[in-house]
């Protein structure tokens, strides 16, 4: 059983990961961003690509897709979102257009198979991350067999989410960022760059993306469309979190990858996915706004 | 300090400004005055930067502001407190204070003017914002546009929906920001009353252009009566 804990433990984190980065975005900016998991595979690739090129392992593979994948994502701000802003219809679509865009990109290795070049590492097929073997071999602590690159996650996860909040309710730009979710109009009367802080905050979440991109390489395959799934599951999150909430989207996250992975234990994965859906749509008929929703007077 | 010529304001491809002029010389209270739904608010927002498109000329101290984004006119002086207050509920007083600091030259800091205006705020500091009364959000309010180091405020209505105990401790403490510091001010105000009070110079609104204005020993009944009654 600690086992199925453990292993919903880190797929949670993953989540994590992903519904923050979304949650602050759609949180400040109000947009909701389809090609969010193209970040995530994004992350990905630049692991898979570092390893074969440069030779990186896992460890220096993360901040290279953190800063990648914020590269990526302050480019598709700057570029699409910007003339976007207010219109939430308009950036659901061009995003998801986005995604189909930075998909094929892997897919035609950034369109170099059209004059015969070929990047190992990029194109349709499946690629694979490579993982430190003491990172694999699982070790026993009092009488429990713990996986290190389970835990691994685990770590990288709370790091990151404590290094998130920390950003967010202990600094000058946290404040800023916080208070665009609340009021942007007014932020703006307060001398607050609108635009530049969201810019920042939608890299700041990409890079997450990323980051989650990585960690998920090292027990799945990677492939241009692997993003898709995932930035399904991180909505869910936000939407029972509430929106832009730090607390609601790291509780929300437990809750649905624990359910998800003690109902797949019990019995497989399709049974316990039906359940996660059916008790997203019972807590947003119960709360609309989410379990953590802002509250106001 | 501020003139508006021939301002258009849009909001969509609603006008809500018509070919408007419109003077507040430094150091001054002007009143802005009219009916409800004339453009008053509109005024105020598009001054600060808050209507969807402007046209014509807005010049802060000399210097063209009308073309600035809404955060480099308030980096540039002007502070807005705006009608319904809108404080941050969830951020504590202290944090609501210090979001006006980002549009402050210096470091972002609480001034000492609001701890003297408002000591109950500064015992209170890490309260929520959102558990104040009405008049005490007010104050909240009033005091983050000080944090903004401002040459110029623009207040929508400081004491609407606000106790009667209140309102005269609001309505004090506008014109000791006036006297003692000197703060230029445009007072959207439906109380003619206080805005006689306090006011050096009036604006009449109507149908969003400006139809009288002067000093405001020249508000007469008759403007008032035609301009203001229902």
């Amino acid at each position: 059983m600690f086992e199925v804990l453990f292993i919903g433990l880190s797929l949670t984190s993953v989540l994590l990961l992903i519904a923050l980065g979304l949650s602050i975005t759609y949180g400040a900016m109000g947009v909701i961003n389809m090609a969010h998991g193209e970040l995530v595979m994004i992350g990905a690739y630049t692991a898979v690509l570092a390893g074969i090129h440069l030779g990186f392992n896992i460890f220096l593979s993360l901040p290279l897709a953190f800063v990648v994948a914020a590269l990526v994502g302050l480019l598709i701000e700057r570029v699409v979102i910007r003339r976007l802003y207010g219109r939430i219809i308009d950036t659901l679509l061009a995003t998801w257009g986005v995604a189909i865009i930075l998909q094929q990109l892997i897919r035609l290795e950034f369109g170099l198979t059209f004059f015969g070049i070929s990047i190992e590492g990029l194109g349709p097929g499946l690629q694979n991350m490579r993982v430190p073997t003491f990172m694999m071999e699982p070790f026993d602590l009092m009488g429990l067999s713990i996986q290190p690159y389970r835990t691994f996650i685990l770590c990288v996860t709370i790091l990151l989410t404590a290094l998130t909040w920390y950003l967010v309710y202990r600094t000058a730009i946290g404040v800023q960022v916080r208070a665009i979710m609340r009021n942007p109009q007014m932020a703006a009367a307060c001398g607050i760059d609108v635009r530049r802080v969201s810019a920042l905050t939608f890299a700041y979440g990409s890079g997450l993306a990323g980051v989650a991109g990585v960690l998920l390489a090292g027990f799945r395959t990677v492939m241009p469309d692997m993003g898709a799934t995932v930035v399904v599951d991180g909505f869910l999150v936000v939407v029972v979190g509430g929106v832009g909430s730090l607390l609601g989207t790291i509780l929300s996250s437990a809750l649905l990858g624990q359910i998800n992975g003690i109902v797949s234990v019990f019995s497989n994965d399709i049974i316990a996915r039906a359940v996660v859906f059916g008790v997203v749509i019972a807590i947003i008929l119960w709360r609309p706004r989410g379990l953590f929703s802002f509250k106001s007077r | 300090m501020l003139v508006l010529r021939n301002v258009n304001s849009f909001y969509g491809r609603s006008q809500a400004l018509h070919d408007l002029n419109f003077d507040a010389p430094e150091g001054q209270i002007v009143a802005i005055l009219g009916r409800n739904g004339v453009g008053k608010t509109t005024l105020l927002r598009t001054i600060i930067g808050l209507t969807d498109r402007t046209e014509g000329r807005i010049d802060l101290s000399g210097v063209e502001i009308g073309s600035m984004p809404t955060f480099a006119r308030a980096r540039a002086g002007i502070a807005y407190v705006p009608q319904g207050r809108m404080i941050i509920p969830d951020f504590s007083i202290r944090e609501n204070i210090l979001m006006g600091g980002f549009a402050a030259s210096g470091q972002r800091r609480i001034p000492e003017i609001v701890a003297e205006l408002f000591p109950y705020l500064m015992e209170n500091l890490e309260r929520p914002g959102g558990v104040l009364s009405g008049g005490q959000q007010q104050q909240l309010a009033i005091a983050r546009a000080l944090a903004c180091d401002p040459k110029i405020l623009l207040m929508d209505e400081p004491t609407e929906g606000i106790q009667p105990n209140i309102v005269h401790q609001i309505e004090d403490c506008i014109i000791r920001l006036n006297t003692e510091l000197g703060l230029t001010i445009l007072l959207v105000e439906q109380n003619v009353d206080f805005a006689k009070r306090a006011a050096s110079t009036f604006a009449m609104i109507e149908n969003g252009t400006t139809v009288s204005a002067g000093k405001i020993e020249d508000l007469t009944d008759e403007i008032v009566s035609r301009h203001m009654a229902i």
